[in-house]
């Protein structure tokens, strides 16, 4: 009797034991301890999940977009040399400017190279023409000119221009290889069967295979804590600004630092929170759901390479992530181009009643820096938008319209900007809302931030339907 | 499709009865029927069972003018679940002209009030505004030939009930919602010009709060044979239910007057305004002389179109157009 009872007792732990473990691998929340499962793996690692090289470029990216802001307003070949080792360098040596550790926020890294060595961004950017910017030039291009432009101005901030190049390298830049490289690369061509096969090793000797790293390194681009999922939009967010109270939620391992690697939100994870912190969207998360479900299909694979099928149910979650990607770009713009608009308004009343001007313009030209930027990553995703880039390009134009009602028009031989008339601030201000209701309209947007128009949808819904046949 | 198009007809026939924005919400309904007890108890010295007898008059409710505003209502219904989409839409209107503002002013005046203030006078200003509308296309729907062939759909009733409110051919239907779709675009895009983000609207039940006074004080009464009328001062200002029973007399002295919706100003500005005359027995229709199928559908779907083409035609015949348009040059 005993030994039944014993037995049973064992049996029942037993298949709990089990079961909750196939809950845990159903369920799973972090995109980290994946297996490795390539079929001769001789190494000694035990997990096979490796996007060093992304977060690399992610530090590079910061610590350019912390030099962009380093000029003094005259020729700096100097911090030019120094932009340039951190966009197409690949020098050893190179530190971690940006995310830096402050107090209360320790960060693990200092140095490029302990993230990934001989990494650059040059290399990873967007080789097409570059059609919102003048000049027809490629991507990595645009970056360069723009970096030589930027050591030049004082703080990166050239006001005969209206130009903020921090903000025009650091946003486009993010498109151009972030972006780029997640969805026109990894999750494109390379979720094919004949590329980077998943029955065998990512290279020689590698403890991933090649879709598992390929995925992984989408997955990087992405710029988010490995345990995103646990915790909330506006947590995520914190932990990019470095903030200290979100330091606990960020050190996933407590061992008192964040690790770049790992528990850092960088680049458009840091835009996706931003979008989803009024509770409106959930992009953070069904992008990060998606790739932690593509993950699993790929480890439950076990190494042999994916069939058709498997393929097909890859490329939807890849399709999921794509959309979503996109529609946090456009997000961003959306919002921006409101602040835009609020600027314009803003700057044109100050001239008329001879305010200061001074502080508004430079707001208005971060902003237009930042919907600029974000206007020409959208363009970057190796998809067609067509008549919607010609019409974001048109509205926005190549600089913001300044006080005179010029705006850049094109640039000469020597890489000079010319202007020419435009139109005034107020009619550019009405280009902004038709920026924010092209974007509304063509990318479904959700969060809708900084609307300029939701007081006339609002208005419109709350007075009912308009359809009545009372007859008095 | 087919599933949706039934969901959308449905819910819309409940709104009818259970959106406080619509005139037939129960509440109003309920209201109505409480004031008219009231006026016949207290001020008619009923009883109150005859007076119950006196508001749900079987001959009222159940003859074939009644019965046609029911089919009228129901097959508007069908149709405008077909139609609504097609149909402006007011935050299209909104839009241009907000974006028209901007573009022709060339500035963006904006006001500082208070909240409240703001409120106040965009929930006034759309009352006045689409109460003006209400009156104005009115008052073209009688004076235009070819839009009276429409509207005499509404005046063919010979008994009222608060269901006749809706008795409208789809063809003024359609105006109507294109007014109503201008007078709230052209608001809510003026006061967002002004205002920005700080306009609301004052309601009561989600309704604005002006138009859920006018229903809850009895509104439905309108269009039925409880002839309540108001002090004579008040009938210059307001028009009383007895007011809106003389709009629909066949008396001709009765013909063309009292337009307005809620405010008798309009009527008084266009020189149209008629007191209630408490002693006079009014009877409906468009004219004493009763035509033989008046409630059918035929009559009251097909003959409209027939009266504005036979309008139209003749018009176009008169020698002087007629040659105009064939003369050589």
């Amino acid at each position: 009797m005993k030994l039944k009872t014993l037995a049973l007792a064992v049996t029942f732990a037993t298949s709990g034991m089990l079961a909750s473990q196939a809950a845990l691998a159903d369920s799973h929340k972090v995109y980290a301890d994946f297996p490795v499962t390539v079929k001769d793996y001789k190494g000694d690692k035990k997990h096979s999940v490796s996007y060093g090289g992304q977060m690399a470029r992610h530090a590079l990216h910061n610590s350019l977009k912390k030099l962009t802001g380093k000029g003094n307003g005259s020729a700096n070949p100097e911090l030019e040399a120094q932009m340039l080792a951190y966009f197409s360098g690949k020098d050893a040596g190179r530190t971690i400017i940006d995310p830096a550790s402050k107090e209360g926020f320790k960060v693990k890294q200092t140095q490029i190279d302990e993230l990934s060595k001989e990494k650059n961004l040059a290399g990873k950017t967007y080789k097409g023409a570059v059609n919102g910017w003048p000049g027809n030039m490629t991507g990595p291009e645009v970056i360069e000119f723009m970096i030589k432009k930027a050591a030049a101005t004082n703080k990166g901030f050239d006001p005969l221009t209206g130009l903020d190049y921090t903000q025009l390298i650091s946003k486009f830049a993010m498109g151009a290889v972030f972006y780029n490289q997640a969805v026109d690369n990894y999750l494109d061509e390379k979720l094919e069967a004949d590329t980077k096969p998943n029955g065998k090793a990512y290279k020689e000797g590698t403890p991933y295979t090649g879709k598992e790293h390929v995925w992984d390194e989408a997955f990087g681009y992405f710029g988010v804590p490995a345990h995103v999922l646990t915790m909330d939009a506006k947590t995520a967010y914190a932990i990019a600004k470095g903030k200290k109270d979100a330091f606990k939620a960020a050190d996933a391992n407590n061992d008192g630092m964040i690790d770049l690697k790992t528990e850092m939100t960088f680049a458009h994870g840091y835009y996706a929170a931003n979008a989803d912190k009024g509770g409106k969207s959930d992009y953070l998360h069904t992008i990060t759901e998606a790739f932690i479900d593509g993950r699993q299909l790929i480890t439950a694979a076990n190494g042999e390479n994916l069939t058709a099928e498997q393929r097909e149910t890859l490329k939807g979650f890849a399709k999921t992530i794509k959309t979503n990607w996109e529609k946090v770009i456009a997000e961003a713009a959306f919002k921006y181009a409101g602040s835009v608009y609020k600027d314009a308004i803003a700057l044109q009343a100050a001239v008329e009643s001879n305010a200061d001007i001074e502080k508004l313009y430079r707001k208005y030209a971060k902003h237009w820096g930042e919907l600029k930027g974000f206007a020409m990553a959208l363009q970057t995703g190796g998809k067609d938008l067509g008549e919607t880039a010609v019409q974001l390009n048109r509205l926005i134009g190549f600089s913001p319209v300044l006080l005179g009602n010029t705006q850049i028009t094109g640039i000469d031989a020597e890489g000079n900007y010319q202007q020419a008339n435009s139109v005034t601030l107020n009619e550019y201000a009405l280009n902004m809302l038709k920026v924010q209701q092209l974007l509304k309209d063509k990318f479904n947007l959700e969060a809708n931030n900084n609307d300029q128009l939701a007081n006339l949808s609002e208005l419109a819904d709350k007075l009912g339907s308009a359809d009545s046949a009372e007859n008095d | 499709m087919f599933e949706t198009f039934l969901t959308e007809f449905s819910s819309d026939i409940y709104a009818n009865f259970f959106d406080p924005r619509k005139r037939l919400f129960v509440g109003y309904l309920v209201c109505a029927l409480i004031i008219a007890l009231a006026w016949l108890v207290l001020l008619r010295k009923q009883k109150i069972q005859h007076a119950w007898r006196t508001c749900f008059d079987k001959q009222v409710w159940f003859s074939a003018s009644s019965r046609a505003d029911g089919l009228i209502f129901f097959i508007n219904r069908l149709l405008f679940t077909f139609l609504a989409p097609a149909l402006l839409a007011k935050l299209t209107i909104a839009t241009f002209i907000f974006q028209w503002l901007q573009g022709t002013l060339g500035f963006r005046p904006l006001i500082q009030l208070a909240d409240w203030q703001i409120a106040a006078c965009f929930t006034l200003w759309l009352f006045i505004l689409d109460d003006f509308a209400r009156f104005y296309l009115h008052y073209l729907m009688h004076r235009w030939p070819v839009l009276w062939a429409f509207h005499k759909v509404h005046h063919s009733a010979r008994t009222m009930t608060p269901l006749t409110v809706l008795r409208t051919h789809p063809v003024e239907g359609v105006l109507f919602s294109l007014r109503s779709s201008l007078v709230q675009g052209i608001s809510i895009a003026l006061f967002v010009f002004l205002f920005a983000n700080q306009v609301d609207l004052v309601t009561v039940l989600g309704a604005n709060a002006l138009v859920f006074a006018f229903n809850v004080t009895g509104s439905n009464l309108r269009h039925s044979h409880i002839a309540i009328h108001y002090w004579r001062f008040l009938e210059y200002w307001l028009i009383s239910p007895a007011q809106h029973q003389i709009h629909h007399s066949t008396a001709p002295r009765h013909f063309d007057k009292n337009f307005g919706a809620t405010l008798a100003i309009w009527d008084r500005l266009f020189r149209c305004l008629h007191l209630s005359e408490p002693n006079t027995v009014l009877s409906f229709g468009i004219s004493k002389t009763v035509i033989p199928d008046e409630h059918s559908l035929k009559q009251l779907y097909l003959q409209p179109f027939a009266e504005a083409t036979n309008i139209i035609w003749q018009t176009l015949r008169k020698p002087r157009i007629l040659s105009a348009l064939t003369q050589r040059r």
